[in-house]
């Protein structure tokens, strides 16, 4: 079973320390405890979905806003590029 | 705890834990003449340079400052210059001279190339001479100044390798050392929690005008920062964004106080933790740390970068377990206890500080015995 350490207690992603495959039961440690069950493949060091987050809505590690969702995410899912956005250093947001 | 750690006391009271002649060239064209004089004399380190000619301005005052600066990082027991013209080379010079090492010079005009080698294999070989009377003798970790970096940063990165260099960094500043942090942009999303840390109004305001600069400068071009920070790799290594790298990087920072702002290359004038407003690419990056003098860099890297400074031993950590099985030559501390088997940060930075001061006392690293290591001075305008 893949690990996954939670940093903080208000955060809704959680860092993978093993690599997850689809449908594994991923035990949480560190600020949570429990599991969640990978929608996807998840590599070492990436960051599965624990708490649902809404399109536009913050996305939380150490406590801390990391970005923001791009689409709904569902816990389990792989929190990455495709669906989180950064909110700094945006010049390609400006130019449009 | 030892507070002390064996290292060069020199004229002017810093104290080297190295004891190198560098060579230094004065503008790209010099390069040749450095590399050559450098493979001819045991003892010397080549500082090689790009531009410099055609530079004018802050631009020219940034890189002539930065050669002086290595020139006069305590590391360097003696400096031999090569340049292409008396002019500038003597510019350098000046700026070395209150150090109170000797600084010799050669140049490529008008004599040309094997001239130039010979002369200046000659003066580099009695410098080194010279410089191996040295030798080393109980100094105070306060004379320490030390860089914090990092680089092929992964989710890793934030968890282990930064945390246990900011657990030395808080043991290095207690002991009355100096500890520089650097890379602007990656404080974007994590200014407010380290300008908190600023010991006055003044220099929090200082350090978030920096980072709130340079962010302006990438949106004012109108580009998109992704894939460029985060890099590919950091991307690959599961950070998404700036703000994430941001977060874990800061961590390299202890917790002790913000005492004062830098430009780039710039000493401090106090102890302390210290930031410095320079580019994150680590060449760049590490190139303004020893030009600061600082004589040891602090390095932590996820999926793994080898590279180090000439003049600074840089100290590569890691706390990804698959870089350091992978990239094992290139790492000098393991970190990564904190992910395998949960161990704590803290007992890892009191490892890692004796580890600093054997380093400090002449255990040499990866970068140094596998000679990759690389400078590169930031430019900041184009060349006219």
């Amino acid at each position: 079973m893949p690990r996954a350490i939670v940093l903080n207690r208000a955060d809704n992603v959680a860092t993978l320390l093993d690599t997850g495959q689809a449908g594994d039961r991923c035990t949480l440690q560190g600020e949570a405890a429990g599991e969640v069950v990978l929608a996807h493949p998840v590599p070492f060091g990436h960051k599965v979905c624990i708490k649902p987050a809404r399109a536009g809505g913050d996305i939380v590690k150490y406590g801390q806003v990391i970005g923001k969702a791009a689409r709904d995410l569902a816990v389990g899912d792989h929190a990455h590029v495709h669906n989180v956005e950064s909110a700094r250093g945006r010049g390609d947001r400006v130019k449009a | 705890m030892s507070t002390t750690f064996l290292g060069y006391k020199r004229a002017n009271g810093a104290v080297g834990v190295r004891n190198r002649v560098a060579v230094i060239s004065i503008m790209d064209n010099c390069n040749p003449v450095t590399r050559s004089i450098c493979q001819a004399v045991d003892g010397t380190i080549p500082v090689t340079t790009l531009f410099v000619r055609g530079q004018y301005g802050r631009d020219l005052e940034i890189a002539l400052d930065t050669l002086a600066g290595m020139g006069r990082n305590p590391n360097i027991a003696a400096v031999l210059l090569v340049g292409l013209e008396p002019g500038t080379t003597e510019e350098v010079a000046r700026r070395i001279r209150p150090s109170g090492k000797p600084v010799e010079s050669v140049t490529l005009q008008p004599s040309g190339t094997i001239n130039c080698v010979a002369e200046g294999t000659r003066r580099a070989a009695k410098l080194v001479i010279a410089a191996s009377g040295a030798r080393r003798e109980p100094c105070p970790v306060s004379a320490l100044r030390v860089g914090v970096e990092c680089g092929g940063s992964d989710t890793t990165s934030g968890l282990t390798c930064n945390p246990v260099i900011g657990a030395l960094a808080d043991r290095l500043v207690d002991a009355g050392g100096t500890v520089i942090i650097s890379e602007t942009s990656e404080f974007f999303g994590a200014e407010h929690l380290f300008a908190a840390r600023a010991v006055n109004e003044t220099v929090g305001k200082a350090f978030v005008q920096a980072v709130l600069r340079l962010e302006t400068e990438a949106i004012d071009r109108g580009i998109d920062i992704r894939g460029t920070n985060p890099t590919p790799d950091n991307i690959a290594g599961g950070l998404t964004t700036i703000e994430e790298k941001a977060l874990g990087a800061m961590a390299k920072a202890g917790s002790r106080p913000l005492m004062g702002v830098l430009t780039y290359g710039e000493e401090p004038r106090g102890r302390g933790l210290h930031f410095m407003d320079a580019p994150a690419p680590a060449v760049e990056n590490l190139t303004a740390f020893a030009a600061a003098g600082c004589q040891l860099i602090f390095f932590g890297t996820g999926v793994g970068n080898p590279i180090g400074n000439m003049v600074s031993p840089t100290v590569k950590v890691s706390g990804n377990v698959n870089t350091l099985r992978t990239m094992a030559d290139n790492i000098d501390f393991d970190a990564s206890d904190i992910l395998e088997k949960g161990a704590k940060v803290d007992p890892l930075g009191a490892r890692l500080y004796d580890f600093a001061l054997a380093v400090a006392s002449g255990t040499r690293t990866t970068s140094e015995v596998l000679d990759v290591r690389e400078t590169a001075i930031s430019r900041f305008a184009p060349t006219i």
